[in-house]
């Protein structure tokens, strides 16, 4: 590993500034480097001025999201190593409005979360843990589905969100399958109905974007087809 | 300054904010419940990153009497009784909640009912989990409920200070600043409940999340809220070591030593036979941490003064199987926890002290209610792992419920304006003077200060010396500017600023108990006093402020109502 990095860093402050400007920057590297390192690194020692947002530093929160090097990543389980260069620009997820330098506005996005209904609505007959052995395929892989944190890696890489605002994109479709999945919950039937639409599952043209910068290894493309095979169903009346 | 008006304030995002909001909401939907959260919601603060899982009686073979009974044996026995009894018998319905309302969905056993694991320090496995990241599922899950309720989440909004009336005996709101625009206003509220998840983010190794900087025990301490046993702080005994990279420090869970894992220090001897023989690396949290840093400090370390951690003998396939999150986090730098030994350390993990509360979370002061990690006594001197979830969703849920009690019966009542604007003020320093002090350096002075003199082992000069330079940082940091005044909007300088002050606050509690203190229990280990000693010291520290900075404390003796003292030399 060389002992520095070239960096191009994203500066926009849409209050003051008329567009957005690239920074150059040398930054030392050390053993472990992370994206979340580098851009600590400028904040306390190089530009006290930078903005971007991150928490837990341990790719469970999914808070950090950028843009690198023209992929979306989590910079806190983007090893600076695994780029492979020693030329790196640092850029925000695209697709959603910026707040200030690398940090984006996740309102339409959780807002699209939102219009699936995203939350459980428990089964009335419902009134304890269910039994479900571990081999039976009742969960089949909602629980997979499940570990998605909600970081906006796949919303920046998908074709289609970025050139249909409606779009319902990759993250809320999964959730949505996670929940239309579940036997337990009441509005399985309801959920269906919001995401057969054009700008619902229809909308995917299975391109696999999102799956591939997915940093839980995630697969939305599966989740949407699956609500895809089950809106089928619901036509012929057989998802009930 | 802009005010809003609201029934419930609830400052965090955390399983205890989040519970809280649910629960207040259920009991009465007509109440104006604000909820201000420092990162994005649910996003920000530890529960998201709980791996474990959480202590829960479920087994007819387990018993609610064996789960208080470790988490007493754990704490030392200092632990408010009240407290640790509420919460055993609470974790059963918190849970159940998780599954039938909020949706959760726990591993299973072969049976189909819920799985629960092996942790340190329990009579019977009762730890229930996903996996290896729990926290994703029960965070995860959480905020769409509150989606689906009519609250209001205000996102990277932090809380200040509190507003007081009545002479400061009742909190009436907070004066907040919203971190995307840089504009401070305040909600005026009837009650607000403080859930910001405490902080053992001032040593230079630790694994809280980064937003958690102390905010709200440092509120509370400035409002004139009283705290118990501040200088109990946990380390976690298997913190990756990573170099300089963020990543140092972070948690490998203790779910790994409960299958079995094993600690070697650098000559290759496996030390806990030396600490603990009859558990040994099940033992619990703060004896293996401790014995640890001992084998460091003693020069058996490893090449990066850290002991090995050991799963490669319970089989790749298992350790990958049970464990994923953990191999995927350690594949980061380059090492294979299914097949080699990884180099670990202690790292700084929990507060157990915080502010005295009932066990309806009802603070010292009226109208400010407190849940999760901010809250001191239910853990003693040392917490068991998978019972801070089982805290922060068991209180969270009872603060939500006293909080719209409490609400229905109030009117909100007026704060005081010069108060408030008075706090607006403090706050806009770093960006109205200056100085050119420099916050970073502070900051990296703190967390190197606390980690060589109030850290897993301490004396009482070295305490003593670490008291004298708090306190001078502390009005140091008071002089910190903002390099780059003009940008208010996600200034992340000036929020350091911020953290910095509210992380010396926190910091001179934990260092001025540490010192009075002259014993070793759970946590707190003098090298001075090594000795647990119950004839004298089985007692609660308490502390508030006195006049501008300065701190009073006092002692309680354990409330020993539940288990006596006789039961508790049996089971010693
Ligand atoms: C890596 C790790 C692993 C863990 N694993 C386990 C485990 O397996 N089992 C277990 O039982 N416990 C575990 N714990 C402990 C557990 O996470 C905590 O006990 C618990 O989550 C605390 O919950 P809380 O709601 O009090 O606070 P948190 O979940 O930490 O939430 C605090 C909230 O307050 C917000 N906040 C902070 N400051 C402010 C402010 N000024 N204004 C407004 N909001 C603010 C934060 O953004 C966050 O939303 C773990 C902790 C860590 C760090």
């Amino acid at each position: 590993m060389s002992d520095h990095l070239n960096i191009r860093l994203f500066r926009f402050n849409p209050e003051i500034d008329v567009e957005p400007r690239f920074e150059e920057l040398q930054v030392p590297t050390f053993e472990n480097m992370a994206i979340l390192d580098v851009v600590m690194h400028i904040q306390n020692y190089l530009d006290r001025s930078l903005s971007f947002r991150f928490s837990c530093r341990v790719g469970m929160c999914g808070s950090c999201a950028l843009y690198v090097n023209g992929r979306p990543r989590l910079a806190c389980r983007t090893q600076v190593s695994a780029l492979k260069t020693q030329n790196i620009t640092i850029m925000p997820l695209p697709n959603l409005p910026i707040i200030r330098d690398l940090v984006v506005d996740m309102e339409p996005f959780f807002e699209k979360w939102k219009k699936i209904k995203p939350y459980y609505v428990s089964r009335k007959d419902i009134v304890d843990p269910v039994v479900v052995h571990p081999d039976s395929n009742e969960r089949e892989f909602i629980d997979e589905m499940l570990d998605c944190i909600a970081c906006g890696c796949c919303y920046g890489a998908c074709s289609m969100a970025a050139t249909n605002e409606e779009f319902l994109g990759p993250p809320a479709l999964n959730r949505a399958y996670t929940l239309i999945a579940d036997k337990r919950d009441a509005i399985r039937v309801e959920r269906l109905k919001v995401v057969d639409k054009s700008y619902g599952v229809w909308r995917c043209h299975t391109q696999f974007n999102c799956s591939e910068v997915c940093p839980k290894n995630i697969v939305p493309t599966r989740s949407i087809q699956n609500l895809k095979k089950r809106c089928v169903l619901k036509k012929i009346g057989v998802f009930k | 300054m802009e005010t809003i008006k609201a029934d419930i304030l609830i400052l965090g995002s955390g399983g205890a904010g989040l519970f809280a909001a649910l629960h207040a909401y259920d009991c009465n939907p007509h109440l104006k419940i604000v909820m201000a959260t420092k990162g994005l919601v649910g996003k920000g603060g530890c529960s998201r990153m709980v791996q474990g899982g959480l202590n829960v009686v479920l087994n007819e073979n387990d018993s609610i009497e064996k789960h208080f009974k470790d988490t007493l044996k754990g704490g030392g026995f200092i632990n408010n009784q009240e407290l640790a009894w509420t919460l055993v018998t609470d974790a059963p319905k918190a849970v159940h909640e998780l599954e039938v309302k909020v949706g959760c969905f726990f591993d299973r056993g072969e049976d189909g009912r819920i799985h629960q694991k092996a942790f340190a320090g329990q009579s019977f496995d009762r730890t229930v989990h996903v996996a290896d990241l729990t926290g994703i599922q029960i965070i995860g899950r959480m905020p769409d409920q509150i989606f689906a309720r009519d609250i209001t989440v205000l996102e990277e909004t932090r809380g200040l200070d509190l507003l007081t009336a009545e002479d400061g005996n009742r909190v009436v709101g907070a004066v907040l600043s919203n971190i995307r625009t840089g504009e401070i206003f305040l909600v005026n509220a009837k009650v607000t409940i403080i859930a910001t998840g405490g902080s053992a983010s001032m040593f230079k190794i630790s694994a809280p999340s980064f937003d958690k900087t102390g905010d709200g025990m440092a509120m509370c301490f400035r409002a004139g809220a009283e705290f118990v046993d501040m200088e109990m702080v946990q380390f976690h005994p298997t913190g990756l070591i990573a170099g300089k990279s963020r990543l140092n420090g972070s948690l490998l869970e203790e779910g790994l030593r409960g299958a079995g894992a094993r600690l070697y220090n650098g000559l290759g001897e496996r030390f806990m036979e030396k600490y603990d023989p009859e558990h040994l690396e099940r033992s619990t949290r703060d004896r293996v941490a401790r014995s640890n840093y001992m084998e460091i400090m003693a020069g058996r370390g490893t090449k990066n003064n850290g002991v090995y951690l050991d799963a490669s003998h319970l089989g790749a396939a298992f350790v990958e199987e049970k464990f994923p999150g953990m191999v995927e986090r350690v594949k980061d730098i380059g090492k294979d926890l299914a097949r080699e030994k990884v180099e670990v350390t202690p790292t700084a993990h929990y507060q157990m002290g915080g502010a005295i509360i009932d066990t309806n979370c009802q603070s010292s002061l009226k109208g400010l209610l407190v849940a999760g990690e901010d809250a001191g006594g239910a853990h003693g001197a040392n917490r068991l792992g998978g019972n801070g979830i089982c805290d922060s969703t068991v209180y969270g849920r009872r603060a939500g419920d006293l909080a719209a009690e409490l609400a229905s019966q109030e009117h909100v009542l007026p704060y005081d304006e010069a108060e408030a604007e008075k706090i607006r003020m403090r706050w806009l320093r770093p960006m109205t003077q200056e100085s050119r002090e420099n916050i970073y350096p502070i900051r990296d002075e703190i967390e190197n200060l606390m980690w060589e003199n109030v850290g897993l082992v301490r004396t009482g000069n070295k305490i003593k010396e670490a008291i004298g330079r708090l306190d001078a940082l502390l009005e140091k940091a008071g002089r910190a500017s903002v390099e780059n005044r003009f940008i208010r909007q996600y200034n992340l300088e000036w929020n350091n600023i911020i953290d910095v002050i509210n992380l010396i606050t926190v910091s001179r509690m934990v260092a001025t108990s540490a010192l009075y203190r002259e014993e070793s229990r759970g946590g707190h280990y003098r090298e001075d006093f090594p000795k647990t000693d119950n004839s004298n010291w089985l007692i609660n520290i308490c502390q508030k402020r006195k006049d501008d900075t300065g701190i009073e404390l006092t002692q309680k003796p354990v409330v020993l109502n539940r288990l006596k003292w006789e039961e508790i030399e049996n089971i010693k």
